[in-house]
Parts: structure tokens; sequence; C-alpha cells
């Protein structure tokens, strides 16, 4: 069954490539979508002359500084704020006013503020990560259930065993969730940032070719950002694998 | 039994919530009873009647508006950590494995791990779960995780022990066997238990006396000695002798409190 699912998948894949390989050229001008083997020479072009890496660079730093301080921010004050009834009902309104707003309609304040380098690249991600991992862990801690808490009280548990090993577990899997949820916002973050201002990044590289008509350029910086988004998507997978055994994989059950 | 002083003291004891609206709603009212020691007292209403709240208050988790509560002689203030608890739901930990909650408690009265995992597997063992150590409680049926639950709460040997309605979700057949294997236990290790229950016949079964409740407000309405011998046989408990006059006599009261027209067509 299984491998049935992969080899349609891989099949999939194949016909879509070759369709566009195929249309290259003959349905469309090559000039407006390139064709595979266009793209693949590019990307083993600019990976060994090393042109990429600048903006690669560029990209991943704004991106895991962004994410990292934004994801312990988020996870950090959502607990706080989940465990405090007065600070949630302070700044619910507040959060909720926030929340609805497009982070992205922020972004050109960012680069206002802190210029076309690093820093406003690094804050837009910062703040698109930390809404979702303060809003998700908010969330998992308001629902553990009052029974697991009580009980553990009762059970002799001190106030740190409660945090720590009943809270924390339980709000693991709205973390998590708040987590895989903060990553492509935070890659599109830092993208749109490149998109605004800037001189280095993945989105540049994207923008700069698409402004000099190189389709084959735009493709390739596709391709290198989809790489990146699909590493950083299976290291989190890892990640919650890892934090999360114990919940049912689909399909499990008792019977075999 | 009971002679002494009584585990439990409940004196004109009174709780009142503020409710959603804006009023105010009694829960329970002017409540006066002695739990003894190793006693198993079971406590049985029609459903909103403050059951779950009288035994919350023995936890500590509600504070009586009025009245007193003492609790081992001491009015109870904050968590009582003394007594043991069952909810109605397992409430197991599902992060942790079977074993792994059982040991949860004595990792909170800081025993070494060796200690704690011999402890826990004996009492798994007891419960009839040895083989299901390491699954976790989403691997198990709703009577293996009731049987965790218990095992999690006998691991470190409260002699108090509060039930809320725990066999309530399950099936008949895995309601009775466990209720044979908690009167086991309880004359074994001669444990004060009180048991919330809406059923009856479990009620007669497993108590020494029934407590019966009215409509809310909750308040006590009768007190009923079971004087059926023991050990008692639950699975044929219906046909024990004198079983049939206990539960007519006690369903006269009871049906009253249900408040509702049982006139068959």
């Amino acid at each position: 069954m299984r491998y049935k699912v992969l080899i349609l998948r891989i099949l999939l894949a194949a016909a879509i490539i070759g369709a566009w390989q195929l249309a290259s050229g003959r349905l469309v001008e090559a000039i407006f979508i390139s064709s595979p083997v266009e793209v693949a020479k590019r990307l083993v072009e600019i990976f060994r002359s090393g042109e990429i890496f600048v903006h690669l660079n560029a990209t991943v730093t704004a991106v895991v500084q962004g994410y990292i301080s934004g994801a312990l921010v988020g996870v950090a004050l959502g607990f706080a704020t989940g465990r405090s009834p007065t600070l949630s009902q302070t700044i619910e309104p507040f959060l909720m006013a926030f929340y609805s707003i497009p982070k992205m309609a922020l972004a050109p304040l960012f680069v206002i503020w802190l210029g076309i380098g690093l820093a406003s690249k690094v804050a837009i991600v910062f703040l698109s990560v930390f809404f979702l991992t303060f809003f998700n862990t908010y969330a998992g801690v308001k629902g553990v259930g009052e029974d697991l808490i009580n009980l553990a009280r009762i059970m002799r548990a001190s106030r740190r065993t409660v945090l720590f090993k009943v809270i924390l577990p339980a709000a693991m899997p709205s973390i998590i969730l708040g987590l895989k949820m903060g990553l492509p916002y935070g890659i599109i973050g830092a993208f749109v940032g490149e998109f605004i201002a800037s001189n280095k990044g993945i989105g540049y590289y994207i923008l700069y070719s698409s402004s000099v008509f190189d389709s084959t350029g735009v493709f390739a910086g596709v391709l290198t950002l989809l790489a990146l988004v699909v590493l950083a998507n299976w290291g989190l997978g890892r990640l919650e694998a890892r934090l999360v055994r114990w919940r049912p994989v689909e399909g499990t059950g008792i019977a075999i | 039994m009971g002679d002494g002083e009584p585990v439990i003291r409940f004196d004109r004891v009174g709780v009142r919530f503020r409710a959603p609206g804006g009023g105010v709603t009694e829960a329970l009212r002017d409540i006066t009873l002695d739990v003894q020691a190793n006693e198993f007292v079971c406590i049985v209403g029609p459903s909103g009647c403050g059951k779950t709240t009288l035994l919350r208050l023995c936890t500590g988790l509600i504070r009586p508006s009025s009245g007193t509560l003492t609790y081992k002689g001491q009015p109870v203030s904050g968590i009582n950590t003394d007594a043991g608890f069952v909810t109605q739901e397992s409430n197991l930990y599902p992060w942790r494995t079977l074993l792994e909650n059982v040991e949860f408690p004595l990792e909170n009265i800081g025993l070494g791990k060796e200690a704690r995992r011999g402890e826990a597997h004996r009492l798994l063992e007891l419960m009839g779960l040895a083989g299901f150590e390491h699954h976790y409680p989403y691997q198990l049926s709703g009577g293996m995780q009731k049987r965790g639950a218990i095992a999690r709460t006998m691991v470190y040997d409260p002699d108090v022990i509060l039930m809320d309605e725990p066999f309530g979700p399950l099936d008949a057949q895995t309601r009775m066997i466990l209720q044979h294997e908690l009167l086991k236990l309880w004359s074994r290790k001669r444990k004060t238990i009180v048991f919330i229950t809406h059923d009856l016949v479990e009620a007669i079964a497993l108590a020494d006396r029934v407590i019966l409740m009215t409509q809310r407000p909750g308040m006590l309405k009768d007190v009923f000695e079971i004087t059926l011998p023991r050990p008692r046989n639950v699975f044929e408990i219906h046909s024990q002798p004198g079983f049939a006059e206990l539960y007519a006599r006690i369903w006269e009261h009871f049906k009253v409190e249900m408040k509702i027209d049982m006139k068959v067509e």
C-alpha cells in the first residue's frame, strides 16, 4: 500500500516535469517558463560557482534568528499567559487586534525602522513566528484538563512538577503545532522582507532574476527555497516524533 | 466498625456557587455526616444533586461556603494530599506509559527509580495489568485505563480513597469485575472509601452504608446500613437474601427525588 502511493507520487512528479519540458518552447515560449533542463543546469551552476550561497546564507540567517527568538518568546509568553487569568484577560483584546492585522502589512515599517539589512528581516520573521507560537501555546496551556492538574496536586506534586511534568507535556501537541505553522510563515516573512528592500537573499535573487526576465533564475530560486522549507519541515517532524511519541498515529490501534 | 474519631466529619456544610447569570446556585445544604475509619460509604442521588461537590470538598479542591469539614481531626485547608482521588474519567497522563503513570505519585514523594519501578510493577500485577507496562493510555481499553488509575492511587497507599463514579463509563461486565476487585483490595488493605455512584445496585453491592442525597440543593435524605454479609459476590448480588428488600426500601426514597412521572402507559 505504501509502495503503491510512493510509486504514484513519483509518476505524478515525472508527469509534471515531463509536461513542463514538453511545453517549453513548443506551447509557451521558453523565456516565460524556462524548462526543467535549463533550471537544473542553472542550479548546478549557481551552486558550483557559490553565487547562491550569499543569498541562501542571508535568508537562512534571517529565518533562523527570527524563528528561534520568535518561538522562544512566543512559547514562554503563551505559557505564562495561559497560566495567569489576570494576564490573559488584560492582554487578550490587544492580541486579538494584533492577530487580525496581516503581519506582512507591517513589513515596510520594519524596513523603515531597521534598514534594508538583516535586522528588518529578522524582525519580520520574529513577528510572524511569535504570534503563531504564542497563540497555539496559549490555547494549549488553557486547554489542559483541570483534573489532570488537580490529580497531580492531590498526588503531592510540587508547583514545579505540575508545570513541567503535567502542563508542559499536555500542551506539547499545541506548542508543536504552533512551531510547525510558524515555520512557513517565518520563511515567507523573510522572503517578503527581501522582496521589499534588500541586496541579498533568496527573495532578492528571485526578484532580481524576474526583473531581468530571467525565468530560469526565478525557478532556480524558487526551487532552492522549496528545498529549504522541506528540509526545515523534516527537522521539525523529527522533533515532533521525539516529543509526542505518546499520541496515536493514524491507522494504529490495539488490534493488529 | 466506627469507633473513635471519624476520618471525615461534615458539620452543617453548605456550598454555594456564583451562577453564570449573576445569581447564586446552592449545591449543598446543611450536610452533617461522619465517615469512620475502614468504612466503605457510598453516596447516591439523582444527577445534579451535588454528589461530586461533596467528594471534591474532601479533596480540598472546593471550600465549604458554610459549616466546617474536618479530616482526621483537622479542618481541610488547601489540597488534601492525604487521601487518594479517583475521578470518573481515568485521567491517566497520556504522555506517560502505564508504568510511568503509576510511578508518578512515587516520584513526588522522592522515591528512587529502582524502588519506584518495583512498586509500580507490583501494583500493575495486582490490578491484572502485567504485560501492559509500556503501553500508552490510548493503547488500552477503558477498563484497563481504569485499573491503571486505581493502581496509580493504590501505589502510594493512601488510607482514605475518594472515588467519583469511577466505574460510570464502563460496560456492565467490566464494571462488575472491577467492583469485585475493589472489594478484594478493600478487604485486604482495610481502607476508608467514599464512593460516589448513581447506581443503586452498585452502592448496595459495595457499601457498609448508603447515603442518599436529595435533588439540588443536595441534602442528606437518608442513611441506610447495608447488612449483607461479606465477602460479597457482586456477580450474584441480586440473588443475595436481603438484597431485594434493601433495594426496594432505598428505591422508595430514591425515586421520589427523581421528580419525574414514572407511570407506565
